[in-house]
């Protein structure tokens, strides 16, 4: 940790300034007057700015709790699966999450409570992804755990699968349900969801809570399965637990700011690039920091520039390229 | 005292383990030889409950162990499998503090370090403890990954091929300390081994297995027999005595081969 001091220092820094360049950099380039004499005036402005900084201020703590748990649950799951190239995203969670929404409307209707109450779409949603992530264990996971470029052609199967299976649901589905849909599905970073930032942040304490209780233990499982099963580790128990873990994190997650393909994967690689440690604590840590720089700084220079592009197409682009290199690195050894 | 009762498992129609029953004696090196896919290593694994058999029991200590809890057992038996290509960069000190997660799960006392401590010495790596596992040789990481399962201070031992990639110089130092541990601390080992005269060199007794049965078990000088031998591995096989122990010597049989061929060239 103490070699590292400065380093966190730095990181620690850019995180929070990445959050109060989004929060306040629009007042530096704001063309209008910000704070006018008039008495009456300065007050409907100082009105529109609180406006404005609580709409932010939630749009940020979104952000936030959405890359801790992408991060953090990315981690985990590659100490599960034993690599450093997949990611809960990469092996498609996100794209069955929209898939799952769409299904609910199309058994429930859209004016079913399960679709909208957000509360209950979110339960029912989440149990619906951890059916799904568990068979998905079992069946694929398991057995091919060492054949990284198998499980990667299987999430990009299993994301154009389930984005066809939404797809061909939305096109037999009635034009008005499908209206009411896309308010759930269409979510992304500049369309955020923040209805659900109340039951978000609980969630996320409990998934953190659960996650640095078992800390050791995925240390522990870095040395693989016999080795972890010979020391005691109770491995497909905790393998269950944490994908649960994963699964909810990645509801609430994509929920609330859309699918990220590679969020997950630079985060998580670029601390393990610069620790060079097994320990999952720090790791997790630093790995949630980079997280939120990336998102959070990325969205407030894609804002100030206008919309030129979204941050998904700017993550997507730095991460694929790094994916690229981690997979031909991966193969040379 | 370790106990196998008919244990049986199969990989869908194959039969890996066919009826074994077994009981491992304490305080000496058990040597398990047989031909690949023999059904070692799957045994070693049931053993050590890192695979559930598709029948039958194992008894530790009169438990049945499919009634246990791992960590319980993790106190009672050690094993360390062959796969050692770790992608992880960890130190010789911190892979050997694993072993001791059982005992503390991972808040190490002082009782911790002092295990640690003496795993490191008695492996001989306490002066390179700093070093990075993927900065060492071969041999240097094997006894790293001893130490670890010595820091785990149980009774019973089981290692899968610790020999594999070891050079002769390190095989028999590796073999060494593993009888030094019978001897001093009364452990009770087990050995997946393929070189059958390390095997007949440094264990106490050898279970010989072939298409997923126990086909012969004795003492050295019993299994180091041509007829058992030449079964068990279906070669053919010659046996020497060197210094007042025997030997086998397995390369003798494509060179009769040739004889044959040559002397049927002749005639």
């Amino acid at each position: 940790m103490k070699a590292h001091k400065k380093m966190w220092i730095i990181v620690g820094s850019l995180t929070i300034i990445s959050i109060l360049v989004y929060l306040f950099f629009w007042m530096v380039t704001s063309p209008y007057d910000l704070f006018p004499d008039d008495p009456i005036r300065a007050i409907r402005m100082r009105e529109a700015i609180l406006n404005i900084l609580s709409r932010k201020g939630i749009q940020v703590l979104a952000m936030i709790v959405s890359a801790i748990l992408i991060s953090s649950t990315s981690l985990v799951f590659q100490t599960m699966t034993q690599n450093r190239i997949l990611t809960p995203s990469l092996i498609g969670f996100d794209a069955i999450f929209i898939t799952v929404q769409t299904a609910i409307v199309f058994l429930f209707t859209s004016s079913s409570i399960f679709y909208l109450n957000p509360y209950l779409n979110f339960l029912v949603a989440t149990i619906m992804m951890l059916g799904v992530s568990l068979l998905m264990y079992r069946l694929i996971l398991r057995n091919n755990r060492n054949n990284i470029v198998f499980l990667l052609l299987v999430g990009i199967i299993l994301s154009t699968l389930s984005r066809s299976l939404a797809s061909f649901l939305q096109t037999i589905m009635d034009p008005e349900e499908f209206q009411s849909l896309t308010i759930r599905t269409e979510v992304s970073i500049s369309n955020m969801n923040t209805s659900i930032i109340w039951i978000a942040i609980p969630m996320m304490l409990i998934v953190l809570t659960a996650l640095t209780k078992d800390l050791k233990t995925y240390d522990v499982m870095t040395l693989g399965e016999p080795q972890a099963i010979g020391l005691g580790v109770s491995y497909s128990k905790k393998m269950n637990l944490a994908l649960v873990y994963i699964a909810i994190a990645m509801s609430v997650a994509t929920a609330m700011i859309g699918p990220i393909s590679f969020l997950g994967l630079i985060a998580v690689n670029a601390a393990r690039e610069i620790l060079k440690t097994y320990r999952h604590l720090p790791l997790l840590i630093l790995s949630s920091l980079i997280g939120i720089i990336f998102l959070v700084l990325g969205q407030a220079i894609i804002i100030e520039t206008g919309y030129l592009t979204t941050v998904t197409v700017l993550i997507s682009m730095v991460g694929g390229a790094y994916m690229i290199y981690l997979v031909l690195k991966e193969n040379r050894t | 005292m370790i106990e196998l009762k008919h244990i049986r498992h199969a990989y869908g129609d194959f039969k890996v383990l066919d009826d074994v029953s077994l009981t491992i004696q304490e305080h000496k090196i058990t040597a398990l030889i047989g031909a690949n896919g023999a059904g070692k290593s799957t045994l070693l694994g049931v053993v050590s409950r890192l695979l559930n058999p598709s029948q039958g029991e194992v008894f530790l200590d009169g438990i049945d162990m499919s009634t246990m809890k791992s960590k319980d057992i993790a106190r009672h038996l050690a094993i360390l499998k062959q796969t050692n290509q770790l992608n992880i960069r960890i130190t010789i000190r911190d892979l050997v503090s694993f072993g001791r997660f059982p005992h503390s799960k991972g808040r190490l006392t002082k009782e911790d370090y002092l295990k640690i401590d003496e795993a490191l010495v008695y492996m001989n790596i306490k002066d390179i403890e700093g070093k990075y596992l993927d900065e060492l040789s071969g041999g240097q990481r094997q006894r790293a990954y001893i130490a670890m399962i010595l820091a785990q201070d149980t009774k019973y031992i089981f290692l899968d091929e610790p020999l594999n990639n070891l050079d002769m110089r390190y095989a028999v130092e590796m073999m060494t300390i593993l009888q030094k541990m019978v001897k001093d601390l009364g452990k009770t080992i087990v050995v997946v081994m393929h070189d059958i005269n390390f095997a007949a060199a440094f264990s106490d007794h050898i279970i010989a297995m072939k298409d997923g049965k126990i086909v012969e078990e004795g003492s050295i000088d019993y299994m180091m027999d041509k007829k058992i031998l030449d079964h068990i591995f279906d070669h053919d096989f010659c046996i020497a005595g060197v210094n007042g122990r025997k030997v086998c010597i397995y390369y003798n049989h494509q060179q009769a081969a040739e004889l044959a061929e040559r002397k049927e060239e002749v005639l």
